[in-house]
């Protein structure tokens, strides 16, 4: 198994199925990184924005915010995404504001397929060339990338638009981002996902399309939300044998939310196994937080884990 | 009524029920148990899936579904003791499919060639501001008009921008039906063949500015798609109007489903607000996967001495633990129980703010978050013990 040191690289991209942590995934991964005494971005796609709430700052838009020492978040939208690289492009921001606001413009980029992806991964790719004096601005940018469906169409925009296009701003700027994309040097796509049927299911799926079709270099597998084992097996029998005779039904009633968390516990052990044999990357695993809301305690809790587990794969 | 007997009425009664709610909270799963229930009380009913992870499949039992319409075999329900008295069928929107077929259907010949092969197309029919929805919208209605069953469940798919299923039809609209792109890009034009001069020289200049933009071939390959694509666009709105009335009308409701984390509810509820503008009836939510608080808050905090004394009363199950690994594991007990208190009570508490947001008469069922994963006929009739206990006894 090819091991993947994630702190060897500038540009992570986490992706999974809906509801499996990405955002929390990805927010942990930047913290570690931030207090790894690197100058990091966490970017955001277009999302009802979660990350300023687990860092307790305040709203994150479409403006570089810090969040943390280090840490920096942004949500990049495709409104003003187009507009920046508008400006950027045609150097004048009073020709941007003819050309682009025109009404009959606006409408036809609302559009145009693929831009609104190709100037937000633009956005991202900007970031992670961008240089001053010499150096990078960003030692990590982190993006918590969409869902797998929707993920893996933006991830696929630029292909798609260098295989239809042959020349313009476009297609070279989809060639550019390719050639980052596909840097193992650089990137990494990391599949976030729970220890259960369907969202194994999806990833490998995930996993087998990004080898095959989008040709990113992949880094980890990070399964999220596991029980750490509570109960040993000689325990689980005693507490099943002892149910026939304890009395007391509030008793009882831990045995049965014992036997919960050990069905739940075994049932994750299976999908890790079902991880390991079918996708061949490393597998870095983070424990289910007991917690009502993800706060920034609980987060660098994760960011801690995080970062010992991709450490500790290094052995 | 109850919240169970309130969901089984709509699902005896209505004719398309239509599940919302963002990713990952259990909505394929949901349809597929309200057909499982309605198919089991005697109807004829169809799942419709957008999912593209094949997951309605994986937990029907069958291999795979395709782009038509699959029966459930009989045996299936069979191999767990079920016996229904109506019909399970289900099917997978291919999406790509789909639309294609909303271009044969519509489509003068002359155009219909040219649309399916504009590589434009070919690329984005699936992506395209609103055609996933568009396409689902209009196979819903053609199954609904074919008539061939009691009711379809339609699972939707995932969306952070709460109904684009409803405003498909229209922001599919404005984004092709614009008179003004259509003269602007109009194909010949792009290669200076014909005269500039019918343009303001700011049209001219927008335009050359937008082409260095995007390049000008992509701009001839769209401009053509838009030409082509607008012939489509009487058919399209007739449609699209029928459909919303459809969705919108007496025979219809929609489910809304979620999970009890408060950032799904908080989206759940916006879902709802959206329906409500739409003037769509809400039959009501479902929220999957709602912890069970197995020991209430009080007597998970019983002193570790009590639990070591209930356990000993079961004599010798314990008899050979050392005092200190029976406290310890007393200790384990309590703290598992603990743990399971605060996230049923986190669970109750976000469930408490949707109630007091909407009104009384739309009915929240829970699902509890169970100690198997629900990825079988087998695991979908669990869920339905839940979401119609009451009726799914036998007489």
């Amino acid at each position: 198994m090819k091991s993947t040191n994630l702190y060897k690289k500038r540009l992570l991209l986490f992706s999974g199925k809906g509801g499996v942590g990405k955002t929390t995934v990805s927010s942990a991964f930047a913290l570690s990184c931030a207090r790894r005494g690197e100058k990091t971005l966490l970017i955001e796609l277009n999302v009802h924005d979660k990350v300023s709430s687990m860092f307790g700052a305040g709203r994150v838009g479409t403006e570089i915010t810090e969040v943390e020492d280090n840490l920096w978040a942004v949500n990049i939208t495709p409104e003003a995404a187009l507009e920046e690289y508008a400006v950027m492009m045609l150097k004048v921001r009073i020709v941007y504001k003819a050309v682009f606001e025109n009404r009959i413009m606006k409408s036809f980029l609302r559009a145009i397929p693929g831009l609104n992806e190709l100037v937000m991964l633009g956005k991202a790719y900007y970031h992670v060339v961008e240089k001053e004096n010499g150096k990078h601005v960003w030692d990590k940018i982190v993006v918590d990338a969409p869902a797998t469906g929707h993920g893996l169409f933006l991830l696929k925009i630029p292909m798609v638009i260098t295989s239809i296009l042959s020349s313009g701003h476009m297609f070279e700027e989809a060639e550019r981002i390719i050639e980052v994309l596909r840097d193992p040097e650089i990137t990494a796509l990391n599949l976030v996902t729970l220890a259960e049927e369907m969202p194994v299911n999806e990833t490998i799926m995930l996993h087998n399309q990004t080898r095959d079709e989008l040709k990113i270099p992949m880094g980890a597998v990070i399964a999220n939300g596991v029980y750490e084992p509570l109960f040993s097996e000689s325990e689980h029998e005693i507490l099943n044998a002892a149910a026939k005779h304890v009395k007391e039904p509030s008793v009882l009633a831990m045995i049965d939310a014992a036997n919960f968390r050990v069905m739940r516990t075994r049932l994750q052990a299976g999908y890790l196994k079902e991880i390991d044999r079918e996708i061949p990357l490393p597998r870095h695993t983070l424990p289910f937080v007991f917690t009502p809301r993800m706060d920034f305690q609980s987060l660098l809790t994760l960011a801690e884990k995080l970062e010992s587990e991709i450490e500790g794969g290094q052995s | 009524m109850n919240a169970q007997s309130k969901l089984a009425e709509l699902v005896a009664s209505k004719r398309v029920v239509v599940c919302v709610g963002s990713g990952g909270v259990g909505k394929t799963t949901t349809s597929a148990v309200i057909a499982l229930h309605a198919a089991m009380q005697g109807r004829r009913v169809l799942v419709l899936t957008i999912d593209p992870a094949k997951r309605l499949a994986n937990s029907l039992g069958i291999d795979a579904l395709s782009n038509d319409v699959t029966r459930i075999p009989i045996e299936k329900f069979r191999d767990i003791g079920l016996e229904p008295k109506g019909e399970l069928w289900a099917m997978m929107l291919d999406m790509k499919e789909s639309f294609d077929h909303v271009v044969r259907r519509y489509a003068p010949a002359k155009e219909r060639k040219a649309i399916l092969e504009n590589r434009i197309y070919q690329y984005f029919s699936t992506s395209l501001a609103g055609t996933q929805e568009y396409a689902a919208a209009e196979r819903l209605y053609e199954l609904y008009e074919e008539g061939n069953f009691d009711l379809i469940v339609l699972d939707t798919p995932p969306t952070t921008h709460a109904l684009d299923f409803l405003e498909a039809p229209k922001r599919l609209e404005d984004a092709v039906d614009n008179k003004a792109l259509y003269w602007l890009f109009k194909p010949g034009m792009l290669a200076g063949r014909t005269g500039l001069g019918v343009f303001s020289t700011g049209t001219a200049y927008v335009f050359k500015t937008l082409s260095k933009f995007t390049g000008a071939e992509l701009l001839e390959e769209f401009s053509t798609f838009l030409k082509n694509f607008a012939v489509l666009f009487e058919g399209l709105k007739e449609r699209s109007r029928r459909v919303r009335k459809l969705l919108t009308g007496p025979e219809s409701t929609f489910v809304v489903v979620t999970a009890p984390e408060a950032s799904s509810l908080e989206e759940a509820l916006y879902f709802h607000k959206k329906l409500g503008d739409e003037e769509v009836q809400v039959g009501g939510f479902v929220i999957n996967r709602v912890r069970t608080a197995w020991v209430d808050a009080e007597d998970a905090r019983m002193p570790a001495v009590s639990v070591v004394h209930h356990l000993a009363e079961s004599g010798h199950a314990v008899d050979h633990l050392s005092p200190e690994d029976l406290r310890d594991l007393a200790g384990k007990l309590l703290k598992n129980a603990q743990e399971s208190a605060v996230l049923a009570e986190v669970d109750n508490n976000s469930i408490e703010v949707l109630r007091r947001a909407i009104s009384r008469n739309t009915p929240i069922q829970r699902v509890p978050f169970f100690s198997t994963d629900i990825h079988s006929l087998r695991g979908l009739n669990l869920v339905r013990t839940s979401l119609f206990a009451e009726h799914t006894r036998t007489p």
